[in-house]
Parts: C-alpha cells; structure tokens; sequence
C-alpha cells in the first residue's frame, strides 16, 4: 500500500499534493492500493477535496495540535499514522514544510528518504527514484535500503497534478496521535514582508530577454510580453552588463539559477554560461532570428522569427 | 579597519613551480644546517594549489630528481613516460610525418603531466614541511624603502565595482620580508613593475612571448597509446608566423592538445584562437579527436626570448625566478625544470643571505653567479638566439636553430630580437588598400560546437569565475580604443585575448565603444603583452579568483 | 555558549562532471573541492553568533582525509576547534549516513547550538539537519535566516524561518537544538593571513565512524541528464505561430 500524505494550511489544499498523489499512481502501476493522508485541525473540507481521487482512502488525521504546523507535531503524528497503516511507500510533495519534517520522521521511524525525485524507475527488481545531483549536472538513480516503508518526496513539476485519474473514495476520520506537552517549537503568525530584492527562483514563468532585444527603449517590450505571461521579468548577462536591467535579473552561471515551469528566452542566443542557469526549466520556449542560436537544442518550442513581430502576436493571443 | 602586517625572513611571491622549489629548498636547507627557523611565505593569488596552473606539459625530470629524489614513492603525479615522439608539417589537408624527429623534439626519459596537479602535489609537499601557504592572496604592489624591496602589499578585497568598500572589505596586507622571491609567472605584474622602477631590463635583449591554448579532451580509450607526444608546424599558421601545437596521449584516453602562436605576428586581424581551431578542424587532427569530449580550455603567455631576454636577476632585497625570469627553453619547449632549478638556486642564496644578515643586491647576485654555473645556463645559452631568428621566417628560424644546435651555441650569433607587439603592422600596411571587416579575424572559423567552439563557450570550460562586482582588473586607457585604434590596426584586443575580454559594441551613437568583461579573464597576459600601443595593464583582481584549471 | 557548525566538502561549481567506471559515483582524483556554500553561511552566522554572546564555534565534519581542506578553512576564519570524523567511504555517503558517523562524538561535546546549512551541493539531499537533530535528540527549524537569544528566557533561542512565498515566521524554542541556515543571510568574511597561520594550530580532533555504518541510499545509476523531448519548431507568420504555441502551452506542456 502506498500512503501520501498531503499538505494543506488553514484549510487550504497544497496544489503540490496532487502530483505527489499522481507519483503515487505510477509507482503503483495499478498493483497497489493508495491511500492519501492530511494532517491538520478541522480538515474535512480538504480531504473531501482529495477523496475526488481514484484511491482506496482519505485518512482526515485531526487534532488540535496539528492545527500550527510544528514539526515535533508532525513528526509524532505521521510516525504513529504510519506504523499503524504499514505502507510499502510513504510519498510526499518536496515543499518547505516537506523539508522542514520529513527528514525527522525518517529517522524517528529509522527509515531510509529519497527526496526531490524527478521520475520513477525500475533497477535491479525494485523501484528506483531518479533525483538530480551537483547542482542538476547529473541525475542519479537511487534504490532506499532496508525494510518498507520507504520515504520518497517529489519534486515540485516533476510529476503532473492532471495526470490524477479521478474516483470517489471514502473518508475515515483519525485522531491524530500528538502528545502536545511533547512539542518543543512555540511559533508565531506567519507573515509577509515586502519584497526587498528580485526572487527569480520563485517565480513560477519567467519570461528572459538577451541581445536580439537591441535597445533599453525596446525592452518595454519584454515586460509587456511578461505580464502577459503573467511572468516575471529576466534577462541574460549583456541585457544587465549594460545596464537596462538590474544585476538581480540575470539568469547564468554569474546571476541566478531558476527551474520554473515556464521559461521564454527572447532574443537570447544560448551562450553556455546562460543555458546552466535556465536548463532545469520544465518548459522552455526560444524566439530567435537566428535558427542556428543554440538556445534551440535545449527548448522545448522554438520559433525562428523577429522578436518584434512575434511578441506582439504572443501579447494579443494570450490576452485572449 | 586596520591593514594587516605580517614579517617574515623569506616571502615568495607565486605558488607556481618556481615558487613552491623554492619554498621546498628552502626548508630542505633549513633542516640539512639547523640554527634559528627561517620564518617563510608564500603567497598566492589562486583559490588553491594548481587552480592557475597550465602547461602542455612534458617535464624533464632533472630539477625534480635533485629537489626530492624520491619523488616516485612520494607519489608525484607523473601520468606516463613519453614513449614515442612524432613530429609533423602540416598543409591545409595533409600531414608529413619528419623521417627523423629534431634533437630538441626527442622526449626520451621525459614525462607527460599536468602541470596544475603537479603543483597541487609539489605544495603538499611544501605543506607538509610547515611552511605557510597563503592560497587567494594576490600580491598586488611591490613595498620599497628607497630601491630596497621590503616585501609586497596584497590587494584589497571586498571592493565594489564602483570602487567602494562592500560589506565584508577587508584591506590588503603588507608582507615585509628580508629577501622577496619573485615567481610571479610570465609576465608577472610585480616582476613587472620592478623592471620599471629598477631599469632591471636595460641589459637584456626585449622581452618575447607566445601565447599557448590548450584543450582536455577524452577520446576513446584504445585510438592512442599513453606516451605518445606529437608536435606539428606548419598549417594553419603561414611562413610569417611563429608557433605549432602539441597532442599528447595520457592514460585513460585522457588528451591534451595545444597551440601555440609567436605573439610577435604581423597580421593585425589575425585571432590566434582561431587558428587553434582551425588545426582541430585538420583531418588528422580532427581524426584523432573524432567521438571525443572536451574536458577543460585554457590559454596562457609563455616566455620565448630565451636567455638573452632574462632582466637582472637581483636586486636589494629580490630575486626573480621560473617563467617571470623568462628562463624557458623554446626550442625545446620546456620551462618547467627550468623553473624549479631557478627556485631551489635562488633559495640557497636567500638562506645564505638571510644568515649572514646581509641581503642586499651585491650579497643577492650569488644567486646571479649560481645560474650562470648551473644547466639553466647550459642549456639556454647555446639556443639564445634561435627564437629571434624565427622572425626572419620559418625556414630562415628552422635553418639557424639547426646550426645553433649543431655548433653547440657558437654559431651564428648576434640576431637581436624585439618586443612582439611592435611586428604588429597597421591595417594600411599590411592590407593596403583591400576594405577588411575588422570585426572578423583574417582566419576566423565558424565553430560547430562539437570539435571547434566560441570563445565564450570555452571560457565556460575553463572554470573561470570572478565576483561581478568588484574594479575591472584590466585597466586600459580607452582614448586610443574610440579614436586611432580603429582605423589603424582594428581593435586587435577583441582577437588576441582568447577569452573574449574585450568586445566592440554598439554605443548606440552609431559608433562603438570598449567593453571589457572582466570576469571572463583567465590570467593569461597576453592583452598586457600583445597590445601594440601598450595602454592595457594587467592588475590581478580580488585574490581567489581566475580560472579552475583541473587536470590542465 | 558551545556552537557547532556542520561543514561540508564538495566539489566545485565549475566542476565538470566525471563518471566512475561503473557510472555509479563520479571520479574524484580530478576534481577540485571546496565548503559547500551553504554550510559556509552558517559558519558565518556561528561566528557572529559567538562575537555577540561568546563561547566556541566548532566545526564538524565527516568524509575522507581531503575534508581537512575546508576544516582548516573554516578554523582559517575564525572557528576554534574542529571535529573530524574520519573515513575514505564517507565521501560519497549519503546525508542520513553522515549524521550517523557524527551523532556520538557530537552528542559527548554537549553542544547549545547546531548550524549546518540548507543543503549540499553535491547530493543536496537536504536531509542531514533534521536527521542530525533527530538523533542528537534536540528540537530544530530549518531556512532560517536570523537567531536570537530569547532575553530573560535562558536557554531559548528566537528564530525567523523562511516559509514559501515570501512568508516568514518567529519560531521559539528551548537549547540545545539545531538549526539549518538560509544561504545569503549574511556576507562572508575572508579567512586573514593570521587567521591562517592560527589555523594550523588548532586542535582537530579526528574519530573513526561507528562501526557497521551501512548506507541507506544506494546510488545503482549516474548520468546526465537527457533532454526527452526533441525541439518543436513553429513556422509560419507570426499571428499564426504565436496562436500554435500559446495553444501547445496550454493543452500539451500545461505550463499556462
């Protein structure tokens, strides 16, 4: 059996869950029962949510000490969840929080952990979990030693929330086992703060702008294409050398590093020192005169094509 | 914040062969004579041993051998013996293997190496003796009292690019010492400026240089056997210019290759760069490195006047070692013993100095008077002259390198040489009235980025790395580049630096203006070399940077 | 206060990946090594931590011989004394196993506070925190990007977590625990010519890992990463080409 457990805050369903409920499904290959877990307070709205799935349960495991996230909570709680359940498999999305307790768990239970898998495989028999390595230079193949359960988190658009084959399960409500006297972390309210510098690494799309741009007058342009992409705005390194946009902007090997889910390079011919910092992207679009450019033996679409008639076009259809 | 100080007896200044024998003897003598521990330093501008560090290489073992005699148990790096010797002329299409391979190309008893993981493993050896190594800190003044050299200054770090102290600024320190080697490699900026304010060239003939690039690459593992060593002339390179590659065959389908031009040629648009991917293009090159990858690039200045180029060697309180000395043999194309001896003779004279507490320049030339006697002298003195004669072209250099050799140095003689960058001729001069784009070198090469590439591609292979944010280390005076430079010998800067440093770009003025990317530098001096008006000035940037020359 | 900052030894960013014969880990006879980046913000953080409260930074770290390299680096810039858990196969351990070789000799120092960084650079597992705190038996957090000593409150700690999407939150807890760093909170400082040659002074204490450490991920493939997909290319004039792409987006690439 295969258990997933979901994050959702404030009553709020972690989008992410759905690609790990959807991971679940491949690695069982339809041989494996799936259930699917959310820790919380008051959580019947979100497991509803996720009984839409074709999986056998939706465990609701609720108390009042898991309303706050803390992870001496978490981990106390999904620990007994899961010595009680005996899953093969216990799958999570790769999130913050993910981070913040899984690792905890693991060895609470003495239990190996893949994190950030990108696919799914087999070697030697058993599953083995793709995950890259050096910075995204190399992927490895990775079998968890011991006994089950094996902990696996997935990478944020490794795998696809669509891909989720839709049912109706049912739902079984759990008290969450916590020993509230037990929780070490006290935390305050979240709260935000004004953004003080350009997170690029955030950014979900990403719409990069490079020499065939010509002039600062035109890269007006590109933002306009950004906010129609509903992306934020980056360049590569001459775009920034010169001035017309700021350091924090520069995606390469002397600026930022991102992978989002959607990158458009526009008039940005491919130098080396770009593509290292843009190439885990999960979609990768190329507009350039140049059809040669190497940028497009890394897209995934590419359009040979004047970027001043092409943009234009792209800002009109998107507005659709 | 304070500027730190630190004295010591002995400071040398570079981390490369020359610097590290030296360090080494100086300890070996230390130990062999007892008394009062020399306080030592080295200091280096690379994050790490060997990061800087690019030869082809192939060492004669001679210096090593005497230096530390059981260098085989103590594990050095060497990758093989050199067990067959080649050496080609190329035409564009063709190769025409010598019958017999020239004295200076026999390479009997002489190792392949990679010069970078020699020094990493010559500096454990330094480590180990207790000696402290100052990795990431680039000297970047020369301290005097008077004429006398105190010591040096390292350059400051945390410096923003707009000259102003970011967060963690920490200022350079002086290091005074009572005798100073100096390795600061070929064209060494503090060997540099001791030329300068010490007139330290004034009796030696100027001084000449090439530029080498070079390539890692892995091919499949049974096409050559390691030891093999093959070196062409000839094409891509015409009768005018000096140079010629290397190939030699590691273990592990491991290659290095290399090119190297004489940085004295006449053609203004000629990229020097390119014609090192033109040779990758020949057949019988590009036969051998067919199915293979490129591992690793770089470029480096080496030092090819020879014996009639070295500057007076001493100085109160100095001495200058290795390729700054200009002690490589060119016809052989070695430097690398030539290096360390220099360093383990210039330690016994610092230590014999620093002892009799007498460290001025008439104490300091014992060190002059131990080369002269040594087989640096040797060997360099009987070819003095043969690189100068290659600038009578490559038959009229071939002819008198033959008679050098074979009467041992005495005939011919008297060829002087002058500084390379002064052949450079103007646009006019040379091409006459034809209309060039100077934007494109003569002998440009449209890369297919699988056996030949861009130069923006190969900095990438070269693991160079610079804070973006810091002064540009190439300090040009730019009146030259935006009025005469143009017209007369169209910015040869944008083809000579094989990094793609310096770029004419639009100024948006309908005209174009310098732009220089200093974090693609990868140290090679050859802007500071090969610039023909001289305005270019190499300073090294913040100390820890540069290339990341692994296995090179 | 007894401040330990774990420090990792990876190889560097320009590093160009080279494979073992079994295509299983990389070769390392020719790479270059330096600190992982994110264990170095939290030697800075520990240094800073000890310049305002007092106390000793110590660091630690378990691999091969080579890791003395950024050990003395660290004791270059400022750390006190080090912890060396020694082992040729530590090299290529993953982050779990790691934690393991260093629990007892950690657990005997008795520390207040633990700092490692986010992740490595090399397997960026992003595991050894939270597994190390669990085994030391100490409470932690992790993305945190400022701490402070709770005032009146003795062995507490206030620390700002970073949460995703630009939140943040104030979490407190008791000491000792353990915390994983936020890369860029802070500027590094450089390692001084004296803080050099102090360096090779300080004590390094070197340990055996216990014995029967097994590894809990076994790496049975290594390779590059494959583009699966080849380049869709889309003609025609830019009115159509943009309506083609706009429509791959959203119904084959799901990216929009």
């Amino acid at each position: 059996m295969i258990l997933v457990i979901a994050e959702q805050k404030d009553g709020r369903l972690n989008r992410a869950s759905w690609e790990a409920v959807a991971a679940a499904q491949q690695l069982s290959g339809g041989q494996m029962p799936i259930k699917v877990a959310v820790l919380g307070s008051g959580v019947a709205g979100v497991a509803g949510e996720l009984a839409q799935a074709a999986v056998t349960e939706v465990l609701a495991v609720d108390a009042v000490a898991l309303g706050i996230y803390t992870p001496d909570a978490f981990v106390q709680a999904a620990a007994a969840l899961i010595r009680e359940q005996a899953p093969q498999y216990v799958l999570l999305a790769h999130t913050y929080q993910t981070r913040d307790f899984v690792p905890t768990l693991a060895t609470r239970i003495d239990r190996a952990l893949v994190t950030d898998v990108i696919a799914i495989r087999t070697a030697e028999g058993q599953a083995a979990f793709a995950r890259p390595m050096f910075q995204g230079k190399l992927v490895a193949d990775v079998v968890p030693q011991g006994p089950a359960p094996h902990l696996v988190t997935v990478q944020i658009g490794a795998f696809r929330a669509d891909a989720v084959q839709k049912g109706q399960a049912p739902i079984v409500t759990v008290a969450g086992s916590v020993d509230a006297a037990a929780i070490r972390q006290r935390p305050e309210a979240p709260f935000q703060e004004a953004k003080q510098a350009v997170d690029l690494s955030q950014a979900e799309r990403i719409v990069a702008v490079g020499r065939g741009i010509k002039s600062q007058e035109n890269v007006a342009v590109a933002e306009q294409l950004a906010q129609a992409f509903g992306a934020e705005l980056a360049a590569s390194r001459p775009i920034c050398d010169n001035g017309w946009l700021p350091m924090e902007r520069q995606i390469g090997s002397s600026g930022q590093t991102v992978a989002p889910k959607l990158y458009v390079a526009v008039g940005i011919s491919g130098a080396i020192q770009h593509l290292v910092g843009m190439k885990g992207s999960r979609t990768i679009v190329a507009i350039n005169k140049d059809a040669e450019a190497p940028i497009f033996e890394i897209a995934d679409y590419g359009i040979v094509a004047d970027l001043f008639e092409v943009a234009p076009a792209l800002i009109a259809e998107l507005k659709k | 914040m304070e500027r730190e100080t630190l004295d010591v007896d002995v400071l040398i200044v570079g981390g490369g062969p020359a610097g590290l024998s030296a360090a080494l003897r100086l300890a070996q003598l230390q130990q062999a004579k007892g008394g009062d521990a020399l306080s030592i330093a080295v200091v280096e501008k690379a994050r790490e041993a060997g990061a800087h560090q690019l030869s082809g290489a192939l060492l004669d073992p001679s210096a090593l051998a005497e230096l530390i005699p059981d260098f085989k148990a103590k594990g050095a790096p060497l990758a093989c013996e050199v067990s067959r010797d080649s050496v080609y002329y190329l035409t564009p299409r063709r190769q025409l293997r010598l019958p017999i391979t020239p004295p200076p190309f026999r390479n009997h008893g002489n190792y392949i190496i990679s010069l970078s993981q020699f020094a990493k493993w010559l500096a454990g050896q330094v480590e180990a003796e207790g000696i402290d190594l100052f990795w990431g800190f680039a000297a970047q003044a020369v301290l005097f009292d008077g004429q006398r050299v105190i010591g040096v200054r390292t350059g400051d770090r945390g410096v923003g690019k707009d000259g102003q102290p970011r967060g963690m600024f920490e200022p350079g320190a002086d290091i005074r010492a009572r005798v100073t080697i100096f390795a600061d490699g070929v064209r060494g900026h503090l060997t540099k400026e001791l030329m300068r304010v010490l007139q330290l060239g004034d009796h030696s003939e100027p001084a000449q240089f090439a530029i080498g690039l070079k390539e890692l690459w892995d091919i499949p593992r049974d096409r050559l056997a390691p030891g093999t060593v093959v070196h062409t002339l000839g094409y891509p390179l015409r009768q005018e210019e000096f140079g010629g590659s290397w190939l030699y065959a590691m273990p592990d389908g491991r290659v290095s290759i290399g090119f190297v031009v004489g940085l004295d040629y006449q053609d203004p648009l000629l990229d020097p760069y390119s014609a090192f991917q033109r040779f990758k293009q020949h057949p019988f090159i590009a036969g051998l490195l067919s199915g293979g990858q490129v591992v690793r690039y770089g470029a480096k200045a080496l030092p090819e006047g020879g014996w009639n180029t070295q500057p007076s060697l001493f100085m109160d309180g100095g001495l200058i070692v290795g390729d700054a000395a200009n002690f490589v043999n060119s016809m052989r194309l070695k430097g690398i013993h030539l290096a360390m001896r220099s360093g383990m003779l210039a330690a016994e004279t610092a230590f014999d100095a620093v002892r009799a507490g007498d460290t001025s320049a008439r104490a300091l030339s014992a060190y002059k008077a131990r080369v002269d006697s040594s087989a640096i002298k040797t060997e360099l003195f009987p070819v003095r002259d043969v690189h100068q004669a290659f600038s009578g072209g490559l038959y009229a250099g071939s002819v008198f390198a033959g008679l050098a050799m074979m009467t041992g140095g005495r005939l011919p003689g008297g060829v002087t040489g002058h500084a390379g960058h002064t052949r450079l001729k103007t646009l006019g001069h040379y091409y006459g009235m034809k209309k060039r784009d100077i934007l494109t070198g003569s002998n440009a090469v449209t890369p297919d980025r699988s056996l030949t590439f861009d130069k923006l591609t190969s900095v990438h292979y070269s693991g160079t790395h610079h804070e973006e944010d810091q002064p540009v280390h190439l300090l040009v005076h730019t009146e030259v580049c935006h009025t005469i430079c143009g017209d007369e010998y169209g910015h040869p800067c944008v083809r000579f630096c094989p990094a793609n440093v310096y770029e004419m770009v639009d100024n948006g003025q309908g005209g174009r203006r310098l732009q220089i990317n200093a974090s693609n530098c990868v140290h090679c001096k050859t802007c500071d070399i090969m610039d023909p008006y001289g305005v270019i000035t190499w300073v090294a940037p913040e100390g820890g940077e540069g290339p990341q020359y692994d296995g090179m | 206060m007894k401040i330990a900052v774990c420090i990792k030894q990876v190889p560097t960013r320009e590093w160009q990946p080279r494979l073992n014969e079994t295509k299983t880990w990389i070769r390392e006879q020719e790479a270059s090594y330096e600190m992982n980046e994110p264990d170095a913000y939290a030697l800075e953080e520990g240094l800073r931590l000890r310049e305002k409260h007092g106390g000793e930074v110590v660091v630690c770290s378990a691999g091969p011989a080579r890791v003395q390299q950024v050990i003395r680096e660290a004791l270059a810039r400022g750390a006190d004394r080090a912890l060396h858990v020694e082992d040729e196969a530590l090299g290529a351990a993953d982050a779990s196993t790691a934690a393991t070789a260093l629990m007892a000799p950690m657990k005997e120092e008795g520390f207040d506070l633990i700092l490692t960084g986010l992740q490595s650079d090399d397997q960026g597992h992003a595991q050894f925190g939270p597994v190390l705190a669990e085994k030391l038996g100490v409470p932690h957090s992790t993305i945190i990007m400022e701490v402070q000593f709770e005032p009146g409150q003795a062995g507490a700690i206030k620390v700002k977590r970073e949460l995703e999407g630009g939140w943040f939150q104030y979490v407190t807890m008791p000491t000792p625990a353990l915390l994983t760093i936020q890369s860029g909170i802070n500027q590094l400082r450089y390692a001084t010519l004296k803080g050099i040659m102090a360096a090779k002074k300080k004590e390094i204490r070197k340990v055996a890992p216990p014995p029967g450490l097994v590894p809990r991920l076994k790496v049975v493939a290594l390779y590059a990463p494959q583009k699966s997909k080849q380049t869709v290319m889309i003609g025609g004039p830019a009115a159509q080409a943009a309506q083609e792409l706009v429509r791959r987006l959203r119904e084959e690439a799901r990216a929009l």
